[in-house]
């Protein structure tokens, strides 16, 4: 392995947040997120996993796409397209994921999407492979592993003494090129699966793979209105998720500061949308396409496991990371790995 | 240039707007920072409206209407006089100073007291210097301001819960199967071993339900008419059946007086409560001081009043005493620090029991009162409208802040307007059916639907 | 990474009002000439393909273009005011800028429609994407058989492109037959849903194919009528709606089962409908 220290890897964090953008898991009000910080002190050292994946550096909760000059002489469009490069830190194995399974629908199939696609080019992804799964993961059961680094640029495994890391990719190598490090003959010590992991409280048995389930029999089952009855429509599960992207756009008008002439500005803005609320198929009219929330849960666990990967060419991959983030924030314990248990009966 | 406030006016037609210009024709001097809007009525002044009008940056706002017994809609001033404080308390305690939202009542013939008033209205604001309200994203204060989460730790005793889960099955499977209610509502315990919301529709299904001290969802959140839709050309459907705990069933009273539902429609399973467990397993603020232990409203009792609890300050209850002892400047920085991580996702209303509205005031297609992204100014302005508008109606059961993602302390925003209400008006939501004091109805007779 | 010369998906060319006509009561034509590009991008648009239209400052919405290349050089767009965006180009007159972002979706099959029979049903707004299949094949009369053309509204003062009708009805082979729910005084045609007035102009499946735009509740009946009568699902073509909000297939909002409605339509045959795991509805 390459090793290195917790010092020699927080000396080198430094260095980068002096040179651009240093995300790293960060504790506020007890939650952790991934923020921008200005050193690795900042940094939630020995973090399991954040509240939200690291998918808001790639498509912000709130973008301006273009902004809108009007003025007598007409109408000006002014593109926003994002700058600034930024590294990630601690991206667990399923984030990653969750970034190559959006770069499925907004890189690899056109139109690019020029917004995520300069983001995507701007950010390097520094992994933190999991030592142990926890009770809610199952990356096993959707293709992953606690310490997958296929999709990462660099990759840091925790080691007695410090991390072991490798560089995945050309980016990963040249960010690393000035890492100071020593090397030695152990193995990587494998990861702890917790014996609640993947298993969704059931020890005999464990969460079955999506893809082997044939989804297009299931649509019309009973199961959907019944155990979505507890359901809020409340989207926090969207909106935690790695890989849930449906989004809105509007106009909105720019404030302008009072006692300039109204300057006529306005931004058009990208802003996440979730398919759970409501109204979100209210079309011109006032009819609601799934209106009920039966119907809306149902979409939103076919488009993981069997729309999205159809659309966009997944493979036999889902769109499910199985990182467990929605099965903790779902207020009233709705919960995917139970349906996957169920369904895959 | 020395700054000069922009004051926007709200005058009502009748008697302040035509005060104003009696102050102009007996040349009494107003000052020109105020900008007149004329409404029909110092009522028809909503909370939203002065809310943006401060999101759009006027420095200060005056509302004046008919002086009190002399409103040409008879009590639309006194909507203005009630509502209008309480909004100034919301206003104070996240930041702004009281002193720059002012309702006074001036009479078409008191032209000396319109330019009184406005005087002493524009030297205030101005002494009180340019409005930190309106955020530029580019300033939002280092969030170095944290507040652990509100569990506080004392522990919860154990109680017997065998009796009453057994209660509860009973009861459940005799409304079944006497074919009395369509379907109970009840709490179960999940395959991850976490308690949770329970529908039960057949007698057999009614041995799932339990009761434990994890069972702190309410459960009357499933009863509103965004739960069930109305199904046309199909006969009122049966009634359903909820197990209430005491807070639960204060709900129940908000949403009767709502018209939500009609009472046949719904049974009630009353269940007396010793307190209900938070994540970490330490007893929920809420319950620490609690001693409404028996359900106000029920169709069916279980269980035994407990011993009541001594009455000591919660942590939510020091944290609000302590931010109203802050100047405002440090109130508004403990809340932007605290709306920073929202995402706007909406759980904390769609878990509340009283949000009702079809389409969310702040969530309209056509942004009217709010735009719709994820920024400072639009997260606070949802955040405080949902307080006002749950002010008198809130319950306490403190499900929007256990369903937030993020650890925002809502219960201090709840918490804060219940407090006003009640040192106002002596209500507390949900203890009779009756409204909160500052909604309004609009006929005396309630209808069906 | 470079940059190449490349026209970002999301920003819409500018397109400068040369006509706004009332078409109906809250619905009007805005007929669009297209400056920076846009030419060029809508030199060669096919009926049934549609195109978001902004108007800055209130945002932008989906709309079939109504009219063809050929009868151009500027791109027609219906629009009934309903919300905010259709209000805000309400608001427009000549003169004014737009933005327009397309042509996007896919088209109706004009060149399989050669040699057949057309019957073309439209609801309301929803003869706006039919317009340009009835334009080609009058440009193109000789390479169709018979043009059938059903039009309905709720109201006379909600039929569209009124001023259009003698052109149709005067082409060789064409019929016309309109009806409305509910007539005024100067009424003369027929009385009843297009259901009733399908049934009574009874068209022949034989070497036939239809086209039904409208409000889903309207396609539904239709297309259910229509398959009693005879006609064979891949033949009956309809264009659905699911608010879409890119037309890109990005932001995912339009799906009905596996399938998106900007990308893999708005048009659609009824073998193909049947085969999506959602309703329209």
């Amino acid at each position: 392995m390459n090793l290195i220290t917790q010092a020699q890897l927080a000396e080198w964090l430094d260095g980068l947040a002096r040179q651009r953008t240093l995300i790293a898991p960060h504790e506020v009000a007890g939650i952790l997120l991934y923020r921008p910080v200005e050193s690795s002190q900042e940094i939630a050292w020995g973090f399991g996993r954040t509240v939200m994946s690291v998918k808001e550096a790639f498509f912000p909760p709130t973008e301006r796409l273009l902004t809108i000059q009007k003025s007598d002489g007409g109408i000006e469009l002014i593109e926003n397209l994002p700058e600034g490069e930024q590294v990630i830190f601690g991206v667990r194995p399923c984030d990653a994921r969750g970034v190559k399974i959006l770069d499925a629908l907004f890189l690899n199939k056109e139109p690019v999407d020029p917004y995520y696609a300069r983001r995507r080019a701007n950010t390097t992804l520094v992994g933190l492979a999991c030592k142990e799964m926890g009770p809610t993961c199952f990356c096993t059961s959707v293709g992953g592993a606690p310490d997958e680094a296929s999709d990462m640029d660099v990759m840091l495994y925790e080691v007695e003494g410090g991390y072991a890391f490798e560089a995945v990719t050309d980016k990963g190598k040249a960010l690393v090129s000035n890492l100071q490090f020593t090397s030695d003959d152990r193995d990587r010590p494998a990861p702890i699966i917790n014996p609640q992991s993947a298993t969704c409280g059931e020890r005999s048995r464990t969460i079955p793979n999506p893809q082997s389930i044939s989804w297009p029999a299931h649509f019309t089952s009973e199961y959907w209105p019944r155990m979505s009855e507890r359901c809020l429509s409340c989207r926090a599960c969207t909106y935690v998720c790695p890989t849930c992207r449906c989004f809105i756009i509007r106009d909105e008008v720019l404030p302008y500061t009072p006692g300039e002439p109204a300057a006529g500005a306005f931004e058009r803005i990208r802003c996440w949308d979730s398919c759970e609320g409501e109204n979100y198929r209210r079309i011109a009219g006032g009819h609601r396409q799934r209106a009920e929330k039966s119907e809306r849960l149902r979409n939103r666990f076919f488009c993981k496991f069997y729309y999205y990967p159809e659309q966009y060419g997944l493979g036999t991959a889902s769109a499910c990371t199985g990182c467990g983030r929605c099965v903790d924030v779902c207020p009233v314990g709705v919960d995917i790995t139970e349906m996957l248990m169920e369904v895959g009966r | 240039m020395a700054y000069e406030p922009r004051i926007i006016a709200y005058l009502c037609t009748w008697c302040s707007y035509t005060g104003a210009d009696t102050a102009g024709i007996a040349r009494l001097k107003s000052p020109a920072n105020i900008r007149d809007i004329r409404v029909p009525c110092s009522g028809r002044v909503s909370p939203e409206l002065v809310m943006r009008t401060f999101d759009q940056g006027a420095d200060g706002v005056l509302i004046l209407g008919c002086h009190v017994g002399e409103c040409h809609y008879e009590t639309g001033n006194h909507r203005a006089a009630k509502r209008l404080p309480i909004l100034r308390a919301l206003m104070s305690y996240a930041g702004l100073e009281p002193e720059r939202l002012r309702l006074d009542w001036v009479s078409a013939s008191e032209g000396e007291r319109f330019s009184r008033i406005a005087n002493e209205f524009v030297d205030t604001v101005r002494a009180l210097g340019p409005v930190k309200w309106r955020v530029p994203s580019e300033e939002i204060p280092a969030m170095t301001r944290q507040f652990a989460a509100i569990c506080g730790d004392v522990p919860l005793g154990e109680y017997d819960c065998a009796a009453k889960t057994d209660a509860i099955r009973a009861k459940a499977k005799e409304l079944l199967t006497s074919g009395a209610v369509g379907y109970v509502v009840g709490y179960e315990v999940g395959p991850r071993g976490r308690t949770r919301p329970s529908f039960a529709n057949t007698p057999e299904e009614a041995d799932k339900l339990v009761w434990n001290p994890d069972c702190t969802y309410n459960l009357t959140t499933y009863l509103g008419k965004k739960r069930r839709p109305a199904i046309k050309g199909i006969e009122q459907p049966k009634p359903v059946a909820v197990v209430v705990k005491p807070c639960d069933s204060r709900a129940i009273n908000v949403l009767l007086t709502e018209n939500q539902f009609p009472r046949e429609q719904v049974y009630l399973i009353g269940v007396t409560c010793e307190g209900t467990r938070h994540d970490h397993g330490a007893l929920q603020v809420r319950c620490q001081t609690c001693n409404d232990r028996v359900p106000v409203v029920y169709d069916t009792l279980i269980g035994e009043p407990p011993a009541p609890v001594p009455e000591y300050p919660t942590p939510v209850a020091l944290k609000i005493a302590g931010l109203e002892k802050e100047t405002p400047a440090e109130r508004m920085e403990f809340w932007l620090s605290q709306f920073d991580r929202c995402i706007r996702c909406y759980a904390c209303r769609q878990a509340c029991p009283m949000c009702n509205c079809p389409v969310c005031l702040y969530e309209r297609d056509d942004s009217l009162w709010i735009g719709m992204g994820v920024n400072m100014n639009e997260k606070r302005a949802f955040h405080l409208g949902r307080a006002y508008h749950l002010a008198g109606r809130c319950v306490g059961c403190n499900e929007c802040e256990r369903a937030c993602p993020m650890n925002i302390p809502i219960s201090l925003l709840n918490m804060k307007m219940a407090q006003e209400i009640e040192a106002a008006f002596g209500h507390r939501a949900g203890m009779e059916p009756v409204p909160s004091p500052i909604v309004t109805v609009l006929s005396g007779e309630y209808k069906e639907g | 990474m470079t940059d190449t010369i490349y026209h970002n998906p999301m920003k819409p060319y500018l397109g400068k009002l040369v006509a706004v006509k009332d078409l109906a009561t809250e619905i009007k034509l805005f007929r669009v000439e297209l400056m920076n590009g846009g030419n060029e991008a809508f030199s060669a648009y096919q009926p049934g393909q549609f195109a978001f239209v902004s108007a800055f400052g209130f945002g932008e919405a989906p709309f079939g273009i109504a009219n063809t290349p050929q009868r151009g050089p500027c791109v027609d767009f219906a629009v009934n005011r309903l919300g905010s965006v259709t209000t805000g180009l309400h608001e427009l007159g000549e003169g004014d800028i737009v933005g327009v972002r397309g042509p996007l979706g896919n088209c109706f099959p004009m060149d399989q429609f050669k040699g057949k029979n057309l019957i073309v049903l439209g609801g309301g707004i929803g003869g706006a994407p039919l317009r340009p299949v009835i334009q080609t094949v009058l440009d193109h009369r000789a390479d169709y058989g018979r043009l059938t053309i059903l039009w309905a509204a709720r109201l006379p003062s909600l039929l569209v492109f009124t001023d259009e009708y003698d052109e149709w009805r005067a082409a060789p082979d064409t019929d016309l037959h309109l009806t409305v729910d509910q007539a005024d005084e100067k009424w003369d045609h027929n009385v009843g849903l297009i259901t009733q007035l399908l049934e009574k102009v009874a068209p022949s499946p034989e070497n036939a194919v239809t086209i039904t735009c409208g409000p889903p509740i309207m396609i539904y009946y239709v297309t259910r009528m229509l398959a009693q009568m005879g006609f064979a699902l891949k033949d009956t073509y309809v264009t659905l709606e699911a608010r879409m909000h890119c037309g890109l297939g990005k932001c995912g909002r339009c799906n009905l089962g596996s399938k998106l409605v900007c990308v893999d339509g708005p048009v659609f045959n009824m073998a193909q409908v049947g085969e999506l795991m959602e309703t329209f509805l």
